[in-house]
């Protein structure tokens, strides 16, 4: 509950600083009116997924706090590059803002891509949705400790299924991190992967809480996060497990422009992300399935990125 | 029966002028997102999800379902009249379709098909409400070595569509896998024939392909013909002859066994309606009393292809519903109208939402109902299409085709791509090669490759013999690949 809490006091502290510094702002000069046309805001994926969901969800909110028009717009194709050298061939004014994922790291690294990860501004880190290790509960292995020992009576053969990326890159951690080896099997929907730990021909699947809503036939064996989750309390973390360094692994989601976008509509959007943040409608949406809201800015950001390339690097590039 | 009050009880909630519109809406839109060469029924539906986020899930959820349904019919409209398949389950409808347009009898295709639609729709919800729990522990079942023996056996069906032209039927369908290879490896992530284009690293995208194989090779040959002032066929006074109730009633075993086809295969997550009417077609051929007029013109292809994309729809509920695991890219997308407003799709549903789940299922049989309403009325309409000149004709599916391959992704390579597999479809077709088995192979291709190599990491090249279930398809599937070529051998002695 602290932690929740500092976060409030955090946010709360961001939220007043951004405020007095646009007003500021506002005092000093004329600040340029934006935005003053539809703002588009890319998603990488079809419509329909969970990325376009929440995409929508956004504008859905932001519409509270703005009069601004957002246009969702999906520029789908090569996990994501099509949709990134779409918006680097837009003018870097703030009309184009992209829907950011961790995959979309994964997958610059995965395809050996030339695009620079920093051509993008990561202006905006919202929610951040913890890694967790799901199973059967039909299945012989079910605890994270019966994975483990099961993964050591018969090495190399305890089958993980995940779609490739994030979820990938998360299996070869833990096994690491708990020296095991199995069979990582990649599946390019999650929902296929799940069927197959229901069905029994896989034992684990890596995925997020949210996968496991309204399916009784899978459980959370062990979660990522420094304590264990308000929404599932009787999901160990991996730290209770004795495996340290795997306590902040997660799926993150934000938004990005293109780089050299400048100071004043940066400051626009993190005042909009600030409010949208605050708000108890998308609280709600994303808290109910374990996802933690927050609004890391763009220097921390970007912060973040350049340790995130260099960890694909060494577990995608072996 | 606790399960008729329950469906009763839907009908209660779905009674009222809304939920009725919402009906009448999705069937509509429904039947233009099939008819649409390039708005495949995943992406109809996708389109009509952010209108239903302000609505109470229940007409949400009603709204899409309604098109997805009617999106496997209206994919038989243009499949018939002008040979271009909308939606890539219509390509097997078009086998049958377009020949019987070809004759002049453009009214039995499309009478057929919607016939045929609403019954496989009826069998499919049917089966859905009555035994989604005990299918759906079988569809989880499902190892990789399965799926791979299934698309195998998919793939056999080239086999019996070739006919004496088994040779470059085969070489058309190696073609199809062909073209599957392109794009990053999906196990192991190698970019494969990509040539550094970022568009390429998904492969070519099926439905610009479909498009430029059907309907613009038909557009090149049709222009060199330089029959510009003709129409389709040429006796237009039998193309609104409709077929009678006895008609449709000698078609009813061919209806029903496709029906329960394509219903099984809607329940595997991955297989999807395009197999499962391929795999109906095959079978309602090899069960036929004239399977040597097959491709030809016979009715019961057209009825066999449409009641098991229909009912397809029906079996890709199941695990949606049972086990919050979708069945096809359009329930994945239900996945998303659900989650808008914190709801789970799952088994959960049934007790904790009931009237969702029963109001869901009775508007499936009143959707049923609307299709077929508005699809006997439509059809009266659409059928005029026939009489186009070509010279009217030929640049509508030209700019069809293009804004359809556009829609897929917004992207121009994609139209690009449209307009090669055009050009490399008219000269096959030239040479007397088919268009349906390349499709088969690009639709089944990916499906095989994925679950082959799952397959094998998981249980080792032995995992296709010592599983009884992939044995089984694996041996069907050989004899279904030798039968023809034996016949053909018996037929002629030299």
């Amino acid at each position: 509950m602290k932690r929740v809490m500092k976060q409030r006091l955090l946010l709360l502290g961001i939220v007043l600083f951004v405020s007095t510094l646009t007003f500021a702002a506002g005092k000093k000069e004329t600040a340029p009116a934006f935005p003053t046309k539809p703002i588009r805001l890319i998603v990488y994926t079809a419509p329909g997924g969970a990325l376009d969901i929440t995409a929508r969800k956004f504008t859905d909110i932001a519409s509270k706090y703005t009069k601004a028009t957002f246009v969702v717009e999906n520029k789908a194709g090569a996990g994501g590059m099509i949709g990134w050298e779409y918006v680097l061939s837009q003018p870097a004014d703030g009309y184009t803002l992209m829907a950011v994922t961790k995959t979309l790291i994964a997958n610059l690294v995965a395809t050996d891509s030339k695009i620079d990860p920093f051509s993008l501004d990561w202006i905006a880190f919202l929610v951040n949705d913890p890694e967790c290790i799901i199973t059967g509960v039909k299945n012989k292995v079910k605890t994270a400790q019966e994975i483990f020992a099961d993964a050591k009576a018969r090495p190399g053969q305890q089958i993980w299924v995940a779609p490739p990326g994030v979820d990938e890159v998360m299996t070869y951690k833990v096994w690491a991190k708990a020296g095991i080896t199995g069979k990582y099997v990649p599946y390019d929907s999650g929902a296929q992967a799940m069927a197959a730990v229901i069905g029994g021909q896989a034992e684990v699947y890596v995925g997020n809480p949210a996968d496991i809503q309204g399916k009784p036939d899978l459980m959370i064996a062990v979660i990522s996060a420094l304590k264990r989750l308000p929404q599932f309390p009787n999901v160990p973390t991996f730290k209770e497990l004795g495996l340290e360094g795997l306590d902040e692994e997660s799926m993150w989601r934000g938004f990005a422009v293109k780089k050299g976008t400048p100071d004043p509509i940066i400051a626009w959007y993190d005042d909009l992300f600030a409010k949208v943040n605050q708000d108890p409608d998308w609280r709600q949406f994303f808290e109910k399935g374990g996802m933690e809201l927050v609004h890391y800015k763009r220097d921390k950001f970007n912060q973040m990125i350049k340790s995130e390339l260099q960890d694909f690097k060494t577990y995608l590039k072996k | 029966m606790e399960l008729i009050t329950h469906l009763i009880e839907g009908f209660g909630y779905i009674a009222g002028i809304a939920p009725f519109l919402a009906i009448v809406v999705g069937v509509i839109a429904g039947i233009f997102v099939g008819a649409m060469p390039g708005l495949s029924p995943s992406m109809g539906v996708a389109i009509l999800l952010p209108f239903t986020f302000k609505m109470p899930p229940l007409i949400g959820l009603v709204l899409l379902t309604a098109v997805y349904l009617a999106s496997n019919y209206g994919g038989s409209i243009t499949a018939v009249t002008i040979n271009t398949p909308g939606t890539p389950s219509a390509v097997a409808t078009a086998f049958d379709g377009y020949p019987l347009t070809l004759q002049g009898k453009a009214g039995w295709g499309l009478g057929i098909s919607l016939v045929a639609s609403t019954v496989g729709g009826m069998v499919g919800i049917i089966i859905l409400i009555v035994f989604s729990q005990p299918l759906a522990a079988v569809a989880v079942k499902m190892h990789p070595a399965e799926y791979f023996s299934l698309a195998l056996f998919g793939l056999s069906t080239v086999a019996s569509l070739a006919g004496k032209d088994w040779a470059k039927a085969f070489t058309a369908a190696l073609l199809g896998l062909l073209i599957n290879t392109i794009g990053i490896d999906p196990i192991s992530g190698v970019k494969r024939y990509t040539f550094g284009e970022t568009s390429l690293f998904d492969g070519f995208d099926f439905i610009p392909a479909l498009i430029g194989l059907f309907a613009l090779s038909e557009v090149f040959s049709k222009i060199e013909e330089g029959s510009w002032k003709t129409r389709l066929s040429g006796e237009i006074s039998k193309q609104e002859q409709w077929p009678t109730l006895k008609d449709y009633w000698n078609l009813k075993w061919a209806t029903l066994q496709a029906s329960l086809v394509g219903t099984l295969i809607g329940i595997f997550p991955g297989a999807g309606s395009a197999i499962a009417s391929f795999l109906a077609y095959d079978l309602g051929k090899r069960t036929s009393k004239h399977p040597e007029t097959f491709g030809k013109g016979n009715p019961e292809g057209v009825a066999a292809a449409e009641a098991a994309n229909s009912a397809s729809v029906g079996g890709a509920m199941v695990p949606l519903l049972t086990l919050g695991i979708p069945g096809s890219a359009s329930t994945a997308v239900l996945i998303g109208a659900l989650m808008i407003h914190d709801l789970a799709p799952g088994p959960l549903l049934f007790t904790e939402r009931p009237d969702l789940i029963y109001g869901l299922f009775a508007s499936m049989f009143v959707a049923n109902g609307v299709m077929f309403l508005l699809g006997y009325w439509g059809s009266r309409l659409w059928i005029k299409v026939t009489k186009v000149p070509l010279n009217v004709l030929i640049p509508l599916i030209i700019s069809i085709a293009s804004v359809g391959s556009f829609a897929v992704k917004n992207s121009l390579f994609d139209v690009g791509a449209c307009f090669g597999f055009g050009v490399v479809g008219w000269v096959l077709k030239r040479h007397g090669y088919p268009m349906a088995p390349i499709v088969l192979g690009m639709v089944l291709g990916k499906l095989m490759e994925v679950n082959f190599r799952r397959a094998v990491i998981m249980g080792g090249y032995g995992v296709f013999f010592y599983r009884p279930a992939s044995l089984i398809l694996l041996l069907i599937s050989i004899a279904a690949f030798a039968y023809p070529l034996v016949q053909m051998r018996k037929e002629s002695p030299n």
